[in-house]
Order: structure tokens, then sequence, then C-alpha cells
């Protein structure tokens, strides 16, 4: 019941952008809670990934006074990856194209990490 | 006696003690990354580590020797390629009190197989107050049969002193004219 939700939510990310190729929710542990993923992409080591990314990434922005960590961006030669809190105990992944427009993935990927903390 | 700024790992099983044994020893506070357990962790305990665990041991003031802990889930094992990567030397947490610590040792050796090509390992067991078999000489008899012959002790991984003594173990067999 609640994967669906998850994963209705996800497919509404998914087609609000042409740009968003897949997206993931993650238990802040590593697990996955629901994913719309490419077929060859393996759901348990993209949850462990970014659990441990936005891990690090709290733990760098507080070492170096940054207050809370509010996202984690990846760019790599073929696109983003986006990583950000949606509520206290999970972690939404966004992974778009490379020439995406930024400013719109972050509100949608917003848009969407509220709707999940929510129903979580 | 030469400066030492060398990098050691802490490996194991989930509850073995990794990021206690690191806040134990560390002289600066720790740096930590844990996360509340979803998982079959949550039968053990509430919190686990995700990222890694990292803390600095000084020696005398003058050896400095940098902490590194993994995650104990087999779906972080890319961190611990990314961990011991210049690793000089391993210490691998064993709980006694989980199903099957023997398997356990086998796993995490086969899994650190191309680090310890090069790197020695120490192997700590504890909460052996919990359960007291296997005992050490049962680990080290299963060793020998694959020819290695690590220094195996029991400990309690919040004790100070028991922790240190597997990171002398260890720097020991890197260096046999070390001093601590």
């Amino acid at each position: 019941m609640r994967e669906q939700m998850l994963k209705s939510i996800l497919s509404d990310l998914n087609g609000a952008s042409a740009d968003i190729e897949a997206s993931a929710v993650i238990s802040s542990d590593g697990l996955t809670m629901a994913a719309i993923l490419p077929q060859d992409v393996d759901e348990d080591r993209v949850g462990a990934m970014a659990a441990a990314m936005l891990s690090l990434g709290e733990r760098t922005a507080r070492e170096l006074a940054r207050g809370d960590l509010e996202q984690v961006m990846v760019k790599g030669e073929y696109g983003y990856i986006l990583m950000s809190h949606a509520g206290k105990d999970a972690v939404l992944t966004v992974i778009a194209r490379k020439d995406s427009k930024l400013g719109l993935i972050l509100l949608d990927a917003k848009r969407a990490s509220k709707a999940i903390s929510e129903i979580l | 006696m030469k400066k030492y700024d060398n990098k050691i790992i802490f490996t194991g099983p989930v509850g073995a003690g990794k990021t206690t044994a690191i806040g134990a020893i560390s002289d600066i506070p720790p740096i930590t990354t844990d996360a509340a357990a979803s998982d079959m962790t949550l039968n053990r305990k509430g919190y686990t580590t995700v990222a890694l665990d990292y803390g600095v041991l000084n020696l005398d003031g003058k050896a400095k020797v940098h902490l590194y802990g993994t995650p104990g889930q087999e779906r972080f094992d890319f961190m611990w390629d990314i961990l011991s990567t210049g690793g000089i030397g391993l210490i691998l947490l064993l709980d006694n009190s989980r199903p099957n610590p023997i398997k356990d040792m086998q796993f995490f050796l086969n899994a650190f197989k191309d680090m310890l090509r090069q790197a020695p390992v120490v192997i700590g067991v504890t909460k052996t107050d919990i359960k007291n078999t296997p005992t050490t000489e049962s680990y080290a008899r299963i060793l020998e049969k694959v020819d290695m012959r690590p220094p195996i002790f029991e400990i309690d991984g919040r004790n100070r002193d028991d922790v240190k003594s597997l990171v002398m173990a260890l720097l020991f067999s890197i260096d046999p004219g070390l001093e601590g």
C-alpha cells in the first residue's frame, strides 16, 4: 500500500519533466522503499550509495558550519544525481539527463519530497 | 622511530562494535555517519553506520594512526573498497553472539582479500561475555588450514586498552621494530 503510494509520487515526478530519467525513495539506512529505475540498475546498490552520500553530506555540512543538509548533487559526464531528504528517515534520489533544467528539477524534487514525507 | 602517518581499517559484521571501538580509542571526537536502522539490524541496535567512522590515534605524539570504520552490511560493500584503499592493515571485529561468527570471519577475509595481499590482519572477538564459543583457538585452527596465522584477541570494544592492544598488535606485525 505504502509502496504503491510512493510509486505513484515517483511516476508523477518522472512524468513531470522529460529530463528526469529515474527516481527512488530510500530509507536513511540505505534500503529501497520504492523505485522507478532502469532495468539494469541494482536497487540495493543505489539505495546504499544514496544513504552513504547523504550521510556524508550531512556530516560535511555540519563540520563546515553550513547547517542542516538540504541536498547532495552529483554531476557526471552524462547527467545529474540529486539526493535530498524526504522527511527525517527517507531520501529521494532523482537521476536526470545532462542538459536538464536544474531549477525545474529541484522544484519538482522538492514537491515530491514533501508529498513523500507526508506519507511516511 | 620514523614518523608514521598511517591508515588502518576496522571492519566486521553489523553490531560487532566497530563504531564503538573507534570511539573508544580515538584522540579526537570521532566522525560517525549513523542512520536509524530499518533492516534486520533493528533486532540488535537502533543505529547503523552507513558511510564510515573516522578517528585518530596518536602514539607518543609521533605516530599518527588514522582509523577508518566500515559499514557492516554487505549492501555497503562499495564503501569497503573505497575505505580500504591505502590502508596498511585491517582489524576484523567478530561478534561472537551472532549465529555463525566463523562464517562471518571467512566472509570478511574473502571480501578484503585484495587488501590482505599486502597488508596484515588482526582479529578481535567481541561479546564473548554473551557467548564464549567459538574460542580464539577455534578461529585460529580454521585459519591455519588456509595458512593464515593472524593475532586473535578476545576484546571488549568499549575498553580503550583492549582496542589499543589490537591496534598495537597490527602495527607490530607491520613493523616489528615499532615501539608503542
